[in-house]
């Protein structure tokens, strides 16, 4: 992983943001907009396409997904990829949501606000 | 050997906590046993007792958090839910990284907890079953001889005899014998069921 001409952190592999169209999903690629390779896949069958390429670097789970349920999207991709860190964006203080992630595969689970650094770091430990 | 019967321990340090947990575990069959501290706990748990443990994440002394990480250095496998008055995201993350089986914010119903604790039990039940299963097999594979050792590992690639002695050097005869002694010291039924039990060791 290295800085690229733009200024953006260029990472071979690819980061997959999986969420509807929302404010909420909106604010997490900005956040990540400091790296290259960010996809935004228009299905959640795409995004579990993209999760199974050996170009996957890491998921991110940035909003309610309005296909399914993020617990089994969570397993399906987890069932794709065993070692593929998955990062689930939930609401603050949201404890029982972020342990049903944690269980049914997510690495991390990250609550917004109060601001999207912890992700970046996740994501940045994830693509190296 | 008789199995030794499940316990739901519980540690926590507030009186109250301790006496309700075990009121309402004794109401559901259940057998428990209380700690008052992560210390005491600690100076008397086996590995080999079955069972799940009900952990409260804020104590004096050593916490939750830090009891768990003790456990997971002397390689128990109890399943762990963690109660706390006080959860956050990041408190929850971190228990359940480290392997916590669950993570419960008080207040809770009791059926809540009873639900969850009966799910550990089973679990606990589940992989110490596993574990009796591959230590039996593991029994069964010292027992094999070198050679029987070698031929084993031939057909369950799936080798058959003529290409086994290829390989070893020997007569087909003698793969046979050898084979025949495999089966009847591994206890396997089938190839198929050998192959299972290689897996089940290598898993």
């Amino acid at each position: 992983m290295n800085a690229n001409s733009n200024g953006g952190i260029k990472s071979v592999r690819t980061i997959i943001v999986a969420g509807q169209s929302s404010d909420r999903t909106r604010e997490v690629l900005r956040a990540l907009s400091g790296f290259t390779n960010v996809i935004w896949p228009t299905s959640l069958e795409s995004a579990l396409a993209q999760t199974n390429s050996k170009d996957a670097g890491c998921l991110v789970i940035a909003d309610d997904l309005r296909e399914e349920p993020i617990d089994e999207f969570l397993q399906e991709a987890r069932g794709l990829q065993r070692n593929l860190p998955i990062f689930v964006i939930t609401d603050p203080d949201d404890v029982a949501e972020a342990v049903s992630a944690m269980r049914h595969g997510a690495t991390a689970v990250i609550e917004i606000p109060p601001s999207y650094a912890a992700l970046c770091e996740e994501v940045s430990r994830a693509m190296q | 050997m008789k199995d030794m019967p499940q316990t739901v321990f519980v540690v926590d340090d507030d009186d109250a906590v301790r006496n309700s947990l075990r009121m309402l575990l004794k109401s559901a069959g259940v057998h428990a046993e209380v700690s008052a501290s992560a210390q005491e706990f600690l100076s008397t748990y086996q590995a080999s007792q079955p069972g799940c443990l009900v952990l409260d994440v804020r104590m004096p002394g050593m916490s939750g958090l830090e009891m768990q990480h003790e456990l997971n250095l002397r390689g128990a496998t109890i399943p762990v839910i963690f109660i706390t008055g006080h959860g956050d995201i990041p408190m929850a993350v971190e228990a359940m990284q480290h392997g916590a089986f669950d993570f419960l914010q008080k207040p809770f119903r009791d059926q809540d907890l009873l639900d969850r604790v009966q799910r550990a039990l089973t679990r606990d039940a589940d992989y110490r079953a596993r574990l009796r299963h591959t230590d039996r097999i593991r029994e069964r594979l010292a027992s094999l001889s070198p050679r029987e050792r070698e031929v084993l590992e031939l057909v369950t690639q799936g080798k058959a005899n003529k290409m086994v002695a290829g390989d070893l050097g020997v007569s087909q005869r003698t793969v046979e014998i050898h084979r025949a002694h495999v089966m009847q010291k591994m206890e396997a039924g089938s190839l198929a069921e050998l192959v299972r039990m290689m897996m089940a060791v290598a898993s």
